[in-house]
């Protein structure tokens, strides 16, 4: 590892770490594939960015999303060529900082993925200093998600957590100050799209399978944790390691079913996500129709009209969208428009661009008045370091506005007047959409739906061959830590995974104490 | 033997048969008029015996003050040491070559491995101790120690000086005030006073100031260092009635023997000072129906109970698993207070019932039903201060030069207090001749995670160590303390005797040696089979096997191996602690490489320092929400690593503290073209020596 010279400075030093004194750790040998996949600190408190040189390689889509003819796939680390010479079947690396002409093929099943360009940098002379390596393929779905699959098969490769790639750089002295500048922005941007991207993976029946799985092995981990802390102190129950085996082998079981059957379950819900929002019967329902040229929706005079999310793909201004249609946000109604409101905000959450509508005619009312000061504020307090969601104010109904009356409130944010019924303000608006999908899709850190369903297939994958190596009837540590690493991996997906929540449930299972 | 000076009793050895050389005491016959020590260590527990004793090994002229000479060593609650973690925490003070280990060499009556079915990682030694052995063999290391001194007397205010300026801290101690008016001077000072900050001991609606039953709590020292600052909570812990031995029918109940052979605390002993047939048995009896009756009729009569100091999670009485887990039968362990003790103490039995209560809810339990309960179980209730404002060091951030360790930190248990008192004593120390603090990682060992822990993320209840706790569980295990901590204790700390340090070096190039050998034998599976026919090793590799991989085959060891290839083996097997740790080496090697991948992703993190006087909540050039800023002001974390574990620091600040300390860095660096202190020059040496 390169790192920048010790500083002259007393107080601030920054020096390599020390070696750690075990004998037995000095020969490298790579062993089993499943330890290959640890994260830093994966069994606590993960509230930092991945360490960098954790001596893990990371991947990662580093071209947007969006029409194009080129997507660029990044490794780094110290597998970087071992990865590269697997997925070109080839014995010998190209010539470093050239661009050469490979075919690429999936390790596992020898199919033909890509012809695409690679480009081999040997570190230190790279992006983040340390071995790197770029797949240049062809820009289509299909592809891309066959390499990033055939890359997360390649023992001691792994996708890359949020702002990975520049965290390496910094460490190994890349970076200048004025680079560094945006950096942390980019990190917390690129953990918000990462965050958003995993809600909307796992909204729905995946989440609601991870969620349950990572629940049963946290509490089978803290069982076991238990039975080794406290299981010949004090009285556990018999059976809490049977207990836990028999769950462990069933979550196995559901595991593997859930990855064989995985490719065809999945659809993926590619492009930018906006989310149409408002007060009911601001006239969200016509605006998707009017956006998707096609009527996606029911429209009625009747306020809660929309019950469910609607969701459509369409191309804007040639960016691909996913277009969410939601019940209008009001409370205190039947409970099924209160679920359908439930939905919305839950969709909110997940959008990248929110279209935000209200009534330019009944600016005064309570509903709009609720919806300014909370959707609206909200999204427009953070700076926009702060969030990387974005939000366009829309006023529809300008046609009801007489035309020598009053304007709008004059304390309104920034917006755009808008009549669904006669059309008119739609070019500006299609205008402030293609600037924002710009934005929204040329960054990409937006979280490419692809990468995601990568990193969900190796964390499971992960999860699942860590399980294999858990056999309670021999040494208990090493059961334990093969569940924690297990554990590791799912809590990747759905959050959480420190060692309190172990004590939680081992205090709350158990009468252990003094 | 006493010695009588200006300001209290100097104790010498007056209360052992033996004679003690007086080499020590004449080292400060030359003392001036106002005495003055490098250390002071207040209070004489298992944290400040540690701590003076570390100090004192470390080359600081020492003094320990403590309320009653003859309470130094006392084991105020569980007649017993060790247990799974503790064991652990154990090991690693004794690399260290601190005191508890050792003296638990000599005063054990019952010794038993725990967990010995599940892995060495996680085996945790323990011992039932006799109270009044070990007492007398704690007080006679302690007054044989070189460059100690010992003095009786309660502390009610410390000396405090203008800071030095190159470290933060609003002042400086430079001493202590005794209640009798008199002073000491000393260059650090090392709190460890237990639950004597304002102490009060709870038995059913009576409460009465105490530290421990029958001594003075210590009020004025409370109020010294609230008055400086420091957040002060309130936690609660407890312990159960005394039991008359002769009053139990043991014929009744289970009886649990010691191991045979025993197995020592201390990497220096090959065996404890008693025979496992001498030793005494445990037994083990259970609550019944009845017993939570009397618990849920009288809690109107059960203050600590009721109250709402915080407790921890885990059940701290048998009035708390009543309520938490009712009709279940709760284990009571009875266990011996030593040799010639008349008294049982039964653990699992915490209680602060009142007193005539007690006895009657014992006699309810099998095999006590004519149990006379000489001692009530009592509660005591104490101040701590948020272990927060501590550095890694256990130096104050406030008062600069003071250290706290053991449970005025918020710890529970005599191992957590044992292990943070070699650490401050060992700082103190340091600090006295301007060295760079030590500081034990939690890539390192358990002191690591317990003090890594206490410092970021504070503690709400009394924090005691579990295995669960340590992450990378499987490189800090039992039998490998003494290459983790005693090669480092040696170089930079200097608390590790010539002789430990040299049996630490040998171990270690042994095993690395047998390691590297055992990888390179390798036979094909089928010759394997044949050589060692008993073991079913598995023949589905075709490439060659290494020895070191059979050697993971739960039914081989270094013997069976041996046999099947003498040369050159044979010689790995003549030391048994070599043998048996070659192979617990063999049984996690293909883990810890990969825990190793792990281990320096952490330490890198952890060798980029903090500035220590950045002032989090008024700097301008670094953006950080308000929410952060506050909790790195409270925590004060010295390195990126210990900033990232802090709930609520998100990545992105992680990297905005990056920044800055990049940016402040470059500036001084322009500013400044050598600006080199010793300090740096020796952080700097220091890392690179262990690096290579």
């Amino acid at each position: 590892m390169v790192h920048s010279p010790t500083c002259p400075h007393p107080r601030f030093l920054l020096v390599p770490a020390s070696e750690p004194q075990f004998p037995h750790l000095q020969t490298p040998d790579p062993g089993d594939p499943v330890w290959n996949v640890r994260w830093a600190l994966c069994t606590r408190r993960s509230s930092g960015a991945a360490a960098p040189g954790s001596g893990a390689t990371i991947f990662a889509l580093s071209s947007g999303q969006g029409r194009c003819g080129i997507a660029v796939i990044r490794t780094s680390g110290p597998s970087s060529g071992h990865a590269l010479r697997i997925l070109t079947a080839a014995r010998d690396l190209p010539p470093a900082r050239h661009a050469s002409l490979r075919l690429l093929s999936d390790p596992c099943s020898g199919e033909p993925l890509d012809r695409a360009l690679v480009l081999w940098f040997p570190g230190p002379r790279s992006f983040t200093g340390e071995d790197c390596v770029e797949f240049h393929v062809h820009g289509g779905p299909a592809v891309v998600s066959g390499v990033l699959q055939a890359l997360g098969s390649v023992p001691g490769l792994r996708p890359a957590e949020a702002g990975e790639f520049t965290r390496r750089a910094f460490a190994n002295g890349k970076l200048n100050l004025t680079e560094v500048e945006g950096l942390a922005d980019l990190i917390h941007a690129e953990t918000e799209a990462q965050r958003r991207q995993a809600l909307r993976q796992l909204d729905g029946e995946l989440g609601h399978l991870c969620r349950g799985w990572a629940e049963t092995l946290t509490k089978a981990l803290a069982h076991v944790e238990a039975y080794i802390d406290f299981g010949e102190d004090d009285n556990l129950e018999e059976g809490v390691l049977e207990q836990a085996d028999i769950e462990v082998r069933a979550l196995e079981v559901a595991l593997g079913a859930h990855l064989r059957d995985a490719r065809r379950g999945q659809r993926l819900r590619s492009g930018a996500h906006v989310v149409v929002t408002g007060p009911p019967n601001a006239g969200k329902s016509s605006l998707v129709n009017l956006l998707s040229r096609k009527p996606v929706s029911i429209v009625s005079p009747e306020p809660g009209t929309t019950r469910d999310v609607l969701e459509t793909p369409v191309d804007l201004a040639g960016f691909p969208v996913l277009l969410s249609d939601t019940a209008g946000l009001r409370e205190g109604v039947g409970p099924v428009e209160q679920e359908g409101v439930r939905r919305a905000r839950e969709r909110l959450e997940q959008a990248d661009l929110i279209l935000a509508m209200l009534d330019a005619s009944d600016l005064a009312s309570p509903s709009s008045c609720n919806f300014l000061a909370t959707v609206v504020a909200s999204v427009g307090a953070r700076s926009p370091s702060d969030s990387s969601q974005r939000l366009l104010l829309v006023l529809n109904k300008s046609d009801l506005l007489s035309p020598e009356g009053p304007g709008p409130r004059p304390d309104l944010p920034p917006h755009l007047l808008l009549s669904c019924l006669t059309g008119e303000g739609l070019d500006g608006l299609l205008e402030a959409l293609r600037k924002e999908l710009a934005a929204v899709c040329g960054d990409p850190s937006t979280g490419s739906p692809l990468l995601t369903r990568a990193r969900h297939q190796h964390h499971l994958q992960g999860c699942l061959d860590a399980l294999s190596h858990y056999k309670p009837s021999k040494d208990l540590a090493l059961a334990a830590e093969a569940l924690r690493v297990a554990r590791g991996h799912l809590t990747r997906l759905t959050g959480g995974g420190g060692t309190e929540e172990i004590l939680d449930i081992i205090f709350r299972d158990f009468c252990v104490g003094k | 033997m006493f010695y009588l000076r200006g300001c209290g009793r100097w104790v010498a050895a007056s209360f052992t048969k033996q004679q003690f050389p007086l080499v020590r005491l004449s080292s400060d016959s030359a003392a001036p008029r106002t005495p003055h020590f490098d250390v002071i260590v207040i209070g004489g527990g298992h944290a400040g015996t540690e701590a003076a004793t570390a100090a004192a090994r470390c080359g600081s002229r020492t003094l320990l003050l403590t309320h009653r000479v003859d309470t130094i060593g006392q084991m105020s609650c569980n007649p017993s040491f060790g247990g799974i973690g503790k064991g652990h925490l154990m090991r690693e003070v004794d690399a260290l070559d601190g005191l508890c280990s050792r003296i638990c060499d000599q005063s054990g009556v019952h010794y038993k491995v725990l967990n010995r079915r599940k892995g060495p990682a996680v085996w945790g030694l323990r011992a039932q101790i006799d109270r009044k052995l070990y007492k007398q063999n704690m007080q006679k290391e302690i007054l044989n120690t070189p460059l100690l001194t010992v003095q009786e007397g309660a502390v009610e205010d410390l000396i405090l000086t203008e800071p030095e300026p190159e470290h933060t801290g609003k002042c400086r101690v430079s001493g202590v005030v005794l209640v009798d008016g008199s002073t000491v001077y000393a260059e650090s000072v090392i709190l460890t006073t237990g639950t004597f900050l304002r102490g009060m001991i709870v038995i059913g609606l009576e409460m009465h100031p105490a530290g421990r039953l029958g001594d003075q709590p210590s009020i004025g020292l409370a109020q010294t260092l609230e008055k400086l600052g420091f957040v002060v909570g309130r936690l609660k812990t407890g312990t159960p009635p005394r039991i008359a031995k002769d009053s139990i029918n043991f014929s009744i109940l289970n009886k649990q023997t010691p191991d045979n052979p025993s197995v020592p605390f201390s990497f220096t002993n090959e065996t404890v000072w008693i025979k496992p047939e001498d030793q005494l048995p445990c037994y083990l009896t259970h609550t019944n129906p009845r017993v939570d009756e009397i618990v849920l009729k009288n809690l109107h009569l059960n203050s600590h109970v009721k109250e709402t100091t915080r407790g921890p999670r885990y059940c701290p009485s048998i009035e708390s698993k009543v309520l938490r887990f009712p009709n279940r039968l709760h284990q009571v362990w009875l266990e011996p207070e030593g040799m010639d003790s008349d008294l049982i103490y039964p653990q699992g039995l915490s209680m602060t019932l009142p007193a005539e209560l007690q006895e009657k809810m014992i006699t309810c339990i099998r095999g006590l039903e004519k149990a006379k309960v000489i001692q009530p179980g009592y509660g005591v209730q104490y101040d701590y201060l948020d272990p927060r404002q501590i550095t890694p060091s256990l130096e104050t951030h406030l008062v600069q030069r003071l250290f706290f360790a053991g449970q005025i930190n918020g710890t529970t248990g005599y191992e957590e207090a044992a292990a943070q008192g070699v650490i401050a004593g060992i700082n103190a120390s340091l600090r006295v001749s301007r060295k760079p603090p030590f500081v034990v990682s939690r890539t390192e060992g358990y002191i690591g995670v317990l003090i890594d822990d206490l410092t970021t993320l504070g503690t709400s209840e009394p924090y005691r160590m579990f295995t669960s706790r340590v992450e990378f569980r499987l490189s800090l295990r039992p039998d490998n303390a003494d290459i983790r901590l005693t090669l480092r204790g040696y170089k930079d700390a200097g608390c590790v005797s010539q002789q430990r340090y040299e049996r630490a070096c040998w171990m270690k190039s042994s095993l690395e040696e047998g390691i590297s050998v055992l990888k390179s034998i390798e036979f094909s599976s089928s010759k394997w089979k044949n050589l060692i026919p008993e073991v079913s090793i598995s023949t589905s590799r075709s490439l060659p096997v290494r020895a070191l991989d059979v050697l993971k085959y739960e039914e081989v060891d270094m013997d069976s191996l041996a046999k099947a290839v003498p040369e050159p083996l044979k010689k790995y097997t003549k030391c048994r602690e070599l043998a048996e740790r070659l192979k617990i080496e063999a049984t996690y090697e293909s883990v810890l490489f990969h825990q190793l991948q792990e281990i320096k992703g952490v330490q890198q993190d952890e060798a980029l320092q903090l500035p220590k006087d950045i002032d989090y909540l008024t700097i301008r050039d670094v953006s950080l929400s308000h929410e952060v800023r506050e909790k790195l002001h409270f925590s004060r974390p010295q390195t990126i690593g210990a900033a990232s574990r802090i709930p609520g620091v998100t990545p992105a600040a992680i990297i905005n503290l990056l920044r800055f300390v990049k940016t402040t860095q470059q500036r001084q660096a322009a500013m400044n073209e050598s600006p080199k202190t010793d300090q740096c020059l020796r952080n700097a040496d220091r890392l690179q020596e262990r690096q290579l």
